[in-house]
């Protein structure tokens, strides 16, 4: 499967400011709201990667319209690539003026700096390095100059042509292949899911775990889409399963092992190669469940859930076809 | 008014409340322990599941009345100030929790499950855990999670054996 | 040990000074350079790491999540709170005749009450602007708000909007996405059509390719409404300060859309809103407008108390954007070798009662229908039509997971007809770098063929043929 990042054509821009304590640790503001993907450790990842710095040293602050920069959202698998870019962005800005700061310490122009391990050293001379934290300080109580940086990004697209659509919508897209393997009762219809194995792609990951928690996460979504989850009207337009009874989808007992594996991608226009993750995960797992299904037992669903109900009137039909056939 | 005494996590509260409060409303409006959720309030998601003289229940199916008199386990409850609960230390370090809505009933679950066998196969632990619904995390890690924490938990039974041994001596 | 230096010795805090010392080198043992980004290394000190790139370090907030410390919306509670609960329809289809609160309002403990007409700007939506706040004139799909109640406990919010009666006339209704598009169905926003929105991708010449084909597939997939279940329902709290500046905290996955919509629906300047997430208990898509919002911040002004709303699970369902319902018409010409030569899509997207985030969804299921392959000649039509059903919306892959089952679904057929082996098919015709995309995009960092590798690899897909 393919799945694309950030929204159709449309600007989405995100916008972050990184300030940098006198101590060396340093804050990130963030306008996206954590939804649960972990993307606010992702982010404290990038902003410290940038910053030379460890995770732990971050703390990210988000969500509130009145004290962090605008960003578009939690929305189409975006965090991680279009807020990543500007907050790698807005590290760098910050970085900047600590290494205005630490040339002079150190008598060497600040395009020889670099940062790593909490401190600013010369390139190719690690010997000659200062803490992070006392250039900080330096730079803040010494030059008058507190480090804070802000930045902005937008994936660049190309509008589509209103006839053909030809057009660059998307500035990037993941990867993927998610392989079924499941256990058909032909005297039920029951599906019993044996194994899922993954392998997706998401450019670099930031954070390998998050990764498979995501992956295992759209997974089950996938599991309920192929076998389970339906929303039923009655014919006057009312709701015949509001509730959680009644609305089946995955429980710990639906869900099989699962293999998960990261593709080696790198992708240079997202921050240190990253992509996103959050959506794509979701995509491929129905197709799969019914691709096995089809090769267990040689019948194709055509629409989704697959029910015991659907797959068992399938089996049948196809079993008359087949008598049918060999009687003519 | 129905008036209830209860054990929650080690202590004797009492509260006076209207006798058709659950024991879900007991715990977040009276008792000020919001960590079980409410996710449906009928039973269905297990988000608001508590431990009850030793057995996980959904808090939201039972009455206040009901825990009258019992032994009663929240979140709240797991952690002391110096350590984590292994489950909860197992949970973080594997990444098990995403969202971390429907956390503190799967811990729970977890728990009482831990308390009653302390080497569950993943059979019996996708069992344990089938009452709470979640939908970020497709359950994978919560499984490892219950595993390291099941070994953890194996380990240090027999220190705590011998503890309390030297303390019926001294 | 006294007992005070007990106590204190329990809370001595240990100065880190580590940061300021230039003589520490705080990586862990080497990793071989031509691998920038470490994969794998300890979790607990993962955090601590200087290259943070590439490492599985733990949340911070998975922590409070295991200690029930994590305040979502509805564990978060001001003093003076309300409740609010809102009037759902019941019906699909109806003109609202009148709507008579006055019972509800006698009720003591019912602090405010609000309808439909009371709203400055009673439409918002990302891209069209046809959802009302709580319908004033005409109800459009069983979940639709009516009218909104505060009052100080949920029971009697609860029994306040049982009281509320509202006359409604009914109207024809049409649930078929395939029906709805004829022009003498039902409209459902009349007197517009109800296919509200269209997408169209051409590339090549299908008719040539399929004349060149030596096979051709032709299949019906549908696929079925779906809700997100997030486990944390729908959640919000208004309160306004005496400088007519409203806060809200909300489940709401973009703010700085949020705070737009309350802008537009309140007629405020956005200086005057502060809008603030906190942790959201699962998003999926679901929660990425505004929902109660205004009405709860109307609700607040009115009754001069915060006001907090939650949905129940039922509304979640009937209530909150769900997944569109696709019908796709796939029509695929191959070589006997396996290649696809030509495919020809045709989408017909539920769009439930409102747009929401249709348009969106139309734009990418249209796009990435054709799949991951290198076709030359491609025409995909996309079409999302207006029903009187649950309004659908964003919801993880905006219509990928539907095509994405129509297009291997298909494969996989193809590969049986041909007598050839799944994988190879599809490595046949899958993407590589520079490939142009349906849309002429050139792509890069493709990695279709690994992820097939590696996923079969693992799977040890081989093998299982035989």
């Amino acid at each position: 499967m393919w799945y694309p990042i950030g929204f159709t054509v449309a600007a989405n821009p995100s916008s972050a400011t990184v300030r940098v304590n006198e101590d060396g640790t340093a804050v990130l503001l963030t306008g996206t709201v954590e939804t649960g993907q972990g993307s606010l450790t992702v982010l404290a990842q990038i902003a410290a990667e940038a910053l030379g710095i460890a995770t732990d040293d971050v703390h990210v602050v988000s969500a509130d319209t009145d004290t962090t920069p605008m960003d578009t959202g939690a929305i189409a698998s975006r965090t991680t690539y279009v807020t990543g870019n500007a907050v790698a962005l807005a590290a760098e800005a910050a970085r900047d003026i600590l290494f205005d700061t630490a040339a002079q310490m150190l008598g060497v122009k600040a395009s020889q700096l670099e940062a790593k391990d909490r401190k600013i050293h010369v390139k190719g001379f690690p010997q000659h390095a200062v803490a992070i934290g006392d250039v900080a300080q330096r730079s803040q109580f010494v030059l008058g100059q507190p480090s804070i940086g802000s930045a902005s990004w937008n994936p660049p697209t190309v509008a589509m042509d209103p006839e053909t659509g030809q057009g660059k919508p998307f500035s990037t897209y993941v990867y993927a292949t998610q392989i079924a393997e499941v256990d058909v009762d032909d005297e039920t219809g029951e599906v019993d899911l044996l194994r899922i194995t993954a392998a997706h792609d998401c450019g670099t990951a930031i954070n390998p775990m998050l990764v498979e928690g995501q992956v295992e996460g759209g997974i089950s979504m996938g599991v309920g889409m192929a076998l389970q989850e339906e929303m039923l009207f009655r014919d006057d337009g009312t709701h015949v399963n509001p509730n959680l009874t009644n609305y089946i989808m995955p429980t710990s007992l639906d869900m099989p092992e699962i293999d998960v594996d990261i593709v080696q991608g790198f992708d240079p226009t997202g921050p240190f190669g990253a992509k996103g993750v959050g959506e794509p995960t979701a995509v491929p797992t129905a197709a799969a469940i019914m691709n096995a299904i089809h090769d267990a037992v040689g019948i194709r669903i055509t629409s989704l859930p697959a029910t015991a109900e659907k797959i068992l009137m399938a089996i049948k039909a196809s079993r008359e076809q087949e008598q049918k056939r060999l009687s003519a | 008014m129905s008036d209830i005494t209860l054990n929650i996590n080690g202590e004797t509260r009492t509260a006076s409340v209207p006798p058709e409060t659950t024991l879900l409303k007991l715990l977040r409006d009276y008792l000020n322990l919001a960590g079980a959720k409410l996710g449906c309030d009928v039973g269905d998601c297990g988000a608001c599941t508590v431990i009850v003289d030793g057995q996980a229940v959904n808090s939201c199916l039972m009455l206040a009345g009901q825990a009258d008199g019992r032994d009663v386990i929240t979140i709240e409850g797991l952690a002391t100030r110096d350590n984590f609960h292994p489950i909860q230390q197992a949970f973080e370090n594997n990444g098990a929790l995403q969202c971390g809505f429907c956390g503190p009933g799967v811990i729970l679950a977890a728990k009482a499950l831990l308390d009653e066998n302390d080497d569950p196969d993943v059979a019996t632990i996708r069992d344990a855990l089938a009452g709470n619904l979640c939908r970020c995390t497709g359950y994978t890690k919560m499984i490892e999670a219950v595993q390291v924490a099941a070994g953890e938990l194996r380990a240090e039974a027999p220190q705590q054996l011998s503890h309390a041994k030297s303390e019926a001596a001294s | 040990m006294s007992d005070e230096e007990k106590v204190l010795e329990r809370e001595k805090v240990h100065l880190d000074t580590a940061l300021r010392d230039p003589e520490i080198d705080l990586r862990l043992p080497a990793v071989v350079p031509r691998e920038p980004y470490p994969i794998e290394t300890l979790v607990p000190e993962a955090r601590q790491q200087t290259r943070a790139v590439g490492q599985r370090a733990t949340r911070q907030d998975g922590r409070l999540h295991g200690l029930g410390q994590t305040k979502y919306i509805d564990d978060m509670s001001f003093p003076g709170m309300l409740y609010a609960r809102i009037k759902r329809a019941g019906i699909a289809s109806a003109r609202i005749k009148s709507i008579d609160t006055s019972a509800a309002e006698a009720i003591p403990g019912v602090m405010a009450v609000l309808t439909g007409d009371e709203i400055p700007v009673n439409s918002f939506g990302p891209s069209l602007q046809d959802q009302p706040v709580l319908c004033a004139e005409q109800v459009f799909h069983a979940g639709d708000g009516v009218a909104a109640v505060a009052a100080i406990t949920e029971q009697i919010a609860e029994e306040a909007i049982d009281k509320i009666v509202v006359e409604y006339e009914p109207l024809p209704a049409i649930f078929d996405p395939v029906e709805a598009m004829n022009e003498d169905a039902h409209k459902v926003h009349a007197p517009g059509s109800n296919i509200y929105a269209t997408k169209a991708i051409r590339k090549g010449d299908v008719d040539k390719g399929f004349a060149e084909s030596d096979h051709i597939f032709e299949d019906r997939f549908t696929t079925q409404m779906i809700e997100h279940v997030s486990l944390e329902p729908h959640a919000a709290i208004a309160d306004w300060d005496a400088n007519g500046r409203v806060t809200i905290w909300a489940t709401i996955g973009r703010i700085t859309l949020a705070r737009a919509d309350i802008a537009r629906t309140l007629s405020m300047p956005m200086s005057r809103i502060r809008i603030i997430g906190t942790v959201v208990g699962g998003n999926f898509g679901g929660k990425n407008e505004i929902t109660q919002e205004p009405a709860l911040a109307l609700l607040s002004k009115k009754a001069g108390r915060p006001v907090k709303g939650v949905y129940t699970r039922g509304e979640e369902f009937t209530s909150t954007t769900t997944r569109h319902p696709i019908v796709m018409d796939y029509k695929t010409g191959v070589s006997n070798e396996g290649k696809i030569l030509a495919r020809k899509v045709r989408l017909v997207l539920d769009g439930g009662a409102y747009c929401s985030w249709s348009e969106t969804t139309l734009g990418k299921a249209c796009i990435l229908s054709p799949g991951p392959y290198n076709i030359d000649n491609v025409v995909a039509e996309a079409f999302v039509v207006y029903t009187n059903k649950t309004m659908t919306g964003a919801m993880r892959g905006f219509g990928a997971p539907q095509v994405c089952f129509a297009y291997e679904s298909q494969m996989d057929d193809i590969a049986t007809k041909l007598g050839m082996n799944p994988l190879d098919i599809r490595l046949l015709n899958a993407f590589h770098e520079g490939s142009s995309s349906p849309t002429g995009q050139v792509l890069h960092s493709v990695v279709v063929k690994e992820s097939l590798e590696t996923a079969s690899a693992r799977f040890r897909w081989q093998e299982a043929l035989t």
